[in-house]
């Protein structure tokens, strides 16, 4: 599969996801949303790929959507209305129902919607000129989804400051990381691609079916209640009973070597 | 009772519930697995015990289920079987439904279903050589009771990682201080000390409004 707005990589076991309108700081046009649904989808399902990682080219990794296009084309924000009263969209990893790990790499600048990957992936690390703000209430529009996502995966004062400071306040990488936002900061930045390429390798070493059902009991357990959350935990947990992955590892383990896990 | 993988006493108001496998990095046997669960019972029945303290003898704290021995025993193997698949387990303060706070103090290594005693305590303090773990994905194990318990208390990021990463890193005690996961790191040889001086503080306070706290918070974890 081509796409205009974003390069699809394989290195290994690692599919990379890369956002790729530069010159616009990555923002997302129609064309782009459509994109990202096919991308994530292809990532999934290449069965060589057991991690993916998502980052963006040039300065910046992301800056919501594309408001040239929506000031511009005479159509302007209506083109969602109906996908986002209905919430039905597809451009992240967590709306394509992937379960195989996701590492988002924040490069630069990761504002307004931006915040979708960083609340939708399971890892997320970030270089040390990364900022992050929210600029929605500053240019008329409203937080919701990607403010919620975060909110349900960190301290809530962090996200409501950031909400209603809007354009005029930044936090920085070191700050996110103290808040468990991001769990490593790369320092010089431009060794975030490499490191981003080092963890993919590393949680690649691991079982991807247990993977897998492991993500469905954590992304899971953020709909529910504690013990609701542990008894559907379970029913992911027993999933894997009789898989080869559960003898496999074991073995591997007692033999030093590496295991051979079955593929996704 | 009398316990062969646990130490349980009462010291003034302080119950203590140890691991006490320590050549077997406290992992739980099938011994070990019944015995919590009379060790959370004696030490909630016990009315001069105001505040329990659960730690682990030797360099590990706890280091999840030893499936080497459970696989030696079949009946042990089943019933823990069916308690996982149920989600009827009677290993931690919580599952047992301990009104008493608990302080875990992690002394080392905690892995895998060690993880447990942390989510499912109230306070956790950690020596400073403490290390944190979850092995499950890179043995073909699924992990979810003891991350979903940390995912309802800790920043997610953290705790995703962690169980993704699996055997191939560990979080420290000092980026589990700042996550919120602990809320104290001291020098191991201080550990117990502190937990003991935090467990008499605790026990100054009138127990049934300490229970009733104690639930009105965690129930607050059910909400959706």
């Amino acid at each position: 599969m081509s796409y205009e707005h974003l390069i699809v990589e394989r290195h290994g076991p690692v599919g990379w996801l890369i956002n790729d309108r530069p010159d616009v700081r990555n923002a997302m046009n129609s064309a782009m949303r459509d994109e990202f649904a096919d991308a994530w989808t292809e990532l999934d399902h290449d069965p060589a790929v057991r991690v993916i990682v998502h980052t963006g080219n040039g300065r910046d990794f992301q800056t919501g959507v594309d408001v040239g296009e929506v000031a511009s084309d005479g159509i302007g924000m209506e083109r969602y209305r109906q996908s986002m009263e209905d919430f039905d969209v597809h451009f992240t990893s967590w709306h394509q129902g992937v379960w195989k790990p996701v590492i988002t790499a924040v490069n630069g600048i990761c504002c307004g919607g931006g915040f979708h990957w960083v609340a939708d992936s399971d890892i997320v690390i970030a270089a040390s000129d990364a900022q992050f703000f929210d600029p929605h209430t500053s240019v008329g529009q409203v937080v919701a989804i990607e403010a919620i996502g975060l909110m349900k995966k960190m301290p809530v004062e962090a996200v409501m400051r950031m909400a209603f400071m809007g354009r005029h306040e930044r936090m920085g990488a070191e700050r996110a990381y103290e808040l468990g936002m991001i769990s490593e900061v790369v320092d010089p930045p431009d060794g975030l691609r490499e490191r981003a390429q080092e963890l993919g390798e590393t949680v690649a070493r691991n079982s991807p079916a247990a993977m897998a059902a492991t993500k469905k009991a954590l992304w899971g357990a953020l709909e529910t209640g504690l013990t609701d959350a542990c008894r559907q935990g379970a029913q992911h947990l027993v999933s894997m009973w009789g898989h080869p992955d559960q003898a496999e590892g074991p073995l591997a383990f007692a033999e030093r070597r590496d295991p051979d896990w079955q593929p996704l | 009772m009398t316990y062969e993988t646990l130490e349980v006493w009462a010291e003034g108001p302080v119950g203590w519930l140890v691991f006490n496998r320590p050549e077997a990095s406290n992992a739980i046997d099938a011994r070990m697995f019944v015995e919590l669960e009379a060790a959370w019972a004696e030490l909630e029945a016990d009315p001069s015990v105001r505040a329990i303290v659960n730690t682990g003898n030797g360099q590990a704290f706890q280091t999840g289920l030893d499936v080497k021995q459970f696989a030696t025993d079949p009946d042990a193997l089943r019933a823990s079987s069916r308690q996982t698949r149920d989600f009827a387990l009677r290993m931690t303060s919580w599952h047992c439904g301990v009104t008493k706070p608990v302080i875990a103090a992690v002394n080392g290594t905690c892995a895998g279903g060690g993880l447990h005693f942390v989510a499912d305590s109230d306070i956790v303090v950690a020596a400073e050589d403490a290390t944190f773990l979850d092995p499950h994905v890179s043995v073909g194990q699924v992990s979810a009771f003891e991350t979903i318990g940390l995912i309802k208390k800790a920043p997610m990021e953290s705790v995703t990682r962690m169980a993704l990463m699996g055997a191939h890193e560990r979080l420290s005690a000092a980026r589990a201080h700042q996550l919120g996961i602990v809320s104290e790191v001291v020098a191991a040889s201080d550990l117990r000390d502190r937990a003991r001086t935090l467990a008499l503080s605790l026990a100054e306070h009138p127990p049934a409004r300490i229970a009733s706290i104690k639930q009105a918070l965690w129930s607050a974890l059910e909400a959706p």
